[in-house]
């Protein structure tokens, strides 16, 4: 009998990412890619990388069941059905560690804080505004006027000696006021632990909306942000818990258990 | 005839084609903007009432020069439409005083594009014999105005007509809205929002024919395709049916609506007897029941969680207007009350203009999920 595969696929803004699992529910794939402009090609790409890495699956046709998550879901024809992301990120966390309550999303183009129930279901959730401040596109906006590829510039404030608040809170803004304040030869590092700062402070509105319990994770690409993360955990009070599988597949993960929960039905 | 498309052709212009017959006929168009204003009183003896909508609004950057940036974008996108001509065939405007951004929105146009006739209602705050003795009396005065300057008759016998045709009409769009109620629906709450929107936005007479024969037709027409969850729609101003169609299309059925431009509280009878104008201003003063009141704080909530149950909603959505400070304060207790009502409730903050979709329809599938829908 020809073994069963799960696929999760998760449609972003700046990346496309997909997970494959088996039978077993073993996570058997993940990719990630950067965002097309069209989410169908991101997904077609995304899935294709992890097919092919998969070893048993090889093409997108071999799989059982998949879902479609993340801002482009509703572009992926070839999928089953779609999920929200929230909802998506709830479960992938959960299945990586069953005593996740709280979850952080920060992504490429938005913020969302999640409280998850006992089961790995959405118990209330909050999101950004349409607007990116303090998102992926916010910190690449960032690193480019410190002139530094992200990764560096993701660890440039855990070397900071005094934190320089950046006040505002719109992109566009804080970048005029990042560059004032490089231009007067403030430490960069002090002007990213303001950045940081700016951002964790986005962070902790929204999960004061939704109730902040123990214990928390961060997913999306921005929670390998290590100074992010830094900030975070001084601002809350509380340990991040790091998760067993890359923050950034989590969305994608989720869809391919939900997918799984379905498929195994058919 | 496609009714559905010629319901939302309607919707595209303040002016639409139904005003501009009306006006042609030689009746007179007077804008309002909010449901304290008695819509009755505009459709006396050669007037017609039009409520204030500003669609397909790109920007506010004439209004931005008179207004502060707390100031919510329904008015903004008003000042915006009034500014750039577009409200220049009305041949006057009614306000109320009910909130600060409107007050301002008067003021704004007051000084900038008055129309011939122009007028704001003071509205008290409270529903108590005294509050309607004053609406009362500024009622009368509105109508004397009216009179005054169109030459109109507002007595007793025409308002009473009026108030007759006024109920008659709403009977029609709330019969309408009552197959919602039904376990299969067969009208989405999009298509009924902009029934109700249309009828705010054109002579109401003219729509009686069509309207009559959706309720005709409507216990024949077939169920709509199955949808996962059955939802509440509770806000203040909102005159897109669009909105609601998106939160639709992610399979959330708007079987009920509370809304200043809906169904609920509006469509109520108003007594046919007695004084009218006292009529009038008991009815739109306690009826309205708007946050801006500083009394019923727990019956406004009560009535959210009692249409959630009449209707059989499984959640109920909450929307409000960015810096609309009334809706803004008073939802963060509707919510906490319809949560501990065992009703799941979702909240969603907006501009006037329909933007942010896909942010929207993340909201309310995740929501739709939470509920296990």
């Amino acid at each position: 009998m020809l073994k069963k595969y799960f696929g999760g696929c998760d449609v972003g803004s700046t990346t496309g990412k997909a997970v494959i699992l088996d039978e077993n529910g073993k996570m058997i794939a993940g990719s990630i890619i950067p965002s097309e402009i069209d989410p169908e090609i991101t997904a077609r790409k995304a899935l294709e990388k992890a097919c092919t890495s998969a070893p048993g699956v090889g093409d997108t046709e071999n799989l059982s069941y998949l879902i479609g998550t993340g801002y482009g879901r509703n572009e992926v024809p070839f999928a089953n059905e779609n999920i929200s992301e929230i909802s998506c990120h709830a479960m992938g966390a959960f299945w990586c560690d069953p005593s996740i309550k709280t979850i952080v999303d920060i992504g490429g183009q938005d913020m969302k804080a999640i409280a998850v129930a006992d089961d790995g279901s959405v118990r209330e959730f909050a999101m950004n505004d349409k607007c990116a401040a303090g998102t992926g596109r916010f910190f690449e906006a960032m690193s480019r006027i410190f002139r530094m590829d992200l990764d560096e510039f993701s660890k440039l404030s855990l070397s900071a000696r005094k934190t320089i608040p950046v006040t505002s809170q719109c992109s566009v803004f804080a970048e005029t006021e990042v560059i004032s304040l490089l231009a007067k030869r403030n430490p960069p590092a002090d002007i990213a632990a303001g950045i940081q700062n700016a951002v964790g402070k986005r962070c902790f509105t929204l999960l004061k909306r939704v109730g902040l319990k123990p214990r928390l994770t961060v997913t999306g690409g921005c929670a390998k942000n290590p100074g992010l993360l830094m900030e975070l955990k001084r601002l809350f009070q509380i340990d991040i818990v790091p998760l067993t599988v890359d923050p950034q597949l989590i969305g994608a993960l989720g869809a391919a258990i939900l997918a799984s929960g379905k498929g195994s039905l058919r | 005839m496609d009714t559905d498309k010629w319901f939302s052709k309607l919707l595209e212009d303040p002016g639409n084609d139904l005003v501009r017959k009306a006006m042609d006929e030689g009746q007179i168009p007077i804008g309002y903007s909010c449901s304290y204003v008695p819509d009755v009183m505009l459709s006396v003896d050669g007037l017609f009432p039009v409520r204030m909508r500003a669609p397909g609004v790109a920007g506010t950057e004439l209004a931005d020069n008179y207004l502060s940036s707390v100031i919510c974008s329904y008015t903004r996108s008003l000042l915006e439409f009034g500014l750039d001509g577009r409200y220049d065939f009305l041949q006057g405007w009614v306000f109320a005083a009910s909130c600060d951004h409107l007050r301002r929105l008067y003021d704004n146009l007051e000084y900038l594009r008055r129309p011939g006739f122009s007028r704001i209602l003071d509205v008290p705050h409270k529903t108590g014999k005294a509050a309607i003795d004053w609406y009362t009396e500024e009622l009368q005065l509105l109508a004397k105005s009216l009179t005054d300057h169109f030459g109109c008759n507002l007595g007793a016998a025409a308002l009473t007509k009026a108030i007759r045709e006024h109920n008659a009409f709403n009977a029609i769009l709330k019969a309408i809205g009552e197959h919602r109620r039904s376990d299969h629906p067969s009208i989405t709450g999009t298509e009924y929002h902009r029934l109700v929107i249309a009828a705010g936005a054109s002579p109401k007479k003219t729509l009686i024919p069509i309207l009559e024969k959706i309720r005709e037709d409507l216990p024949t027409r077939a169920p709509l395709p199955p949808y996962r969850a059955r939802l509440l729609f509770v806000g203040g101003h909102l005159d897109d049916p669009g909105y609601i169609g998106i939160i639709e299309s992610e399979g959330g059925l708007v079987v009920g609506d509370r809304l200043c431009t809906g169904s609920y509280p509006g469509l109520q009878p108003i007594p046919e007897t007695g004084d009218p104008v006292a009529a009038l201003a008991k009815y739109y003063l306690t009826k309205t029941s708007c946050p801006r009141m500083m009394e019923a704080f727990n019956e406004r909530a009560e009535d959210i969680v009692s249409l959630a149950r009449e209707y059989r909603a499984d959640g109920v959505v909450i929307q409000i207007m960015k810096f609309c400070d009334t809706w803004g304060v008073e939802a963060a207790s509707f919510f906490s009350h319809i949560r501990e009502a065992g009703i799941p409730v979702l909240r969603l903050e907006r501009d006037y203009r329909l933007g942010g979709e896909g942010q929207l329809r993340t909201r309310i599938q995740a929501f739709i999920e939470s509920m296990g829908k």
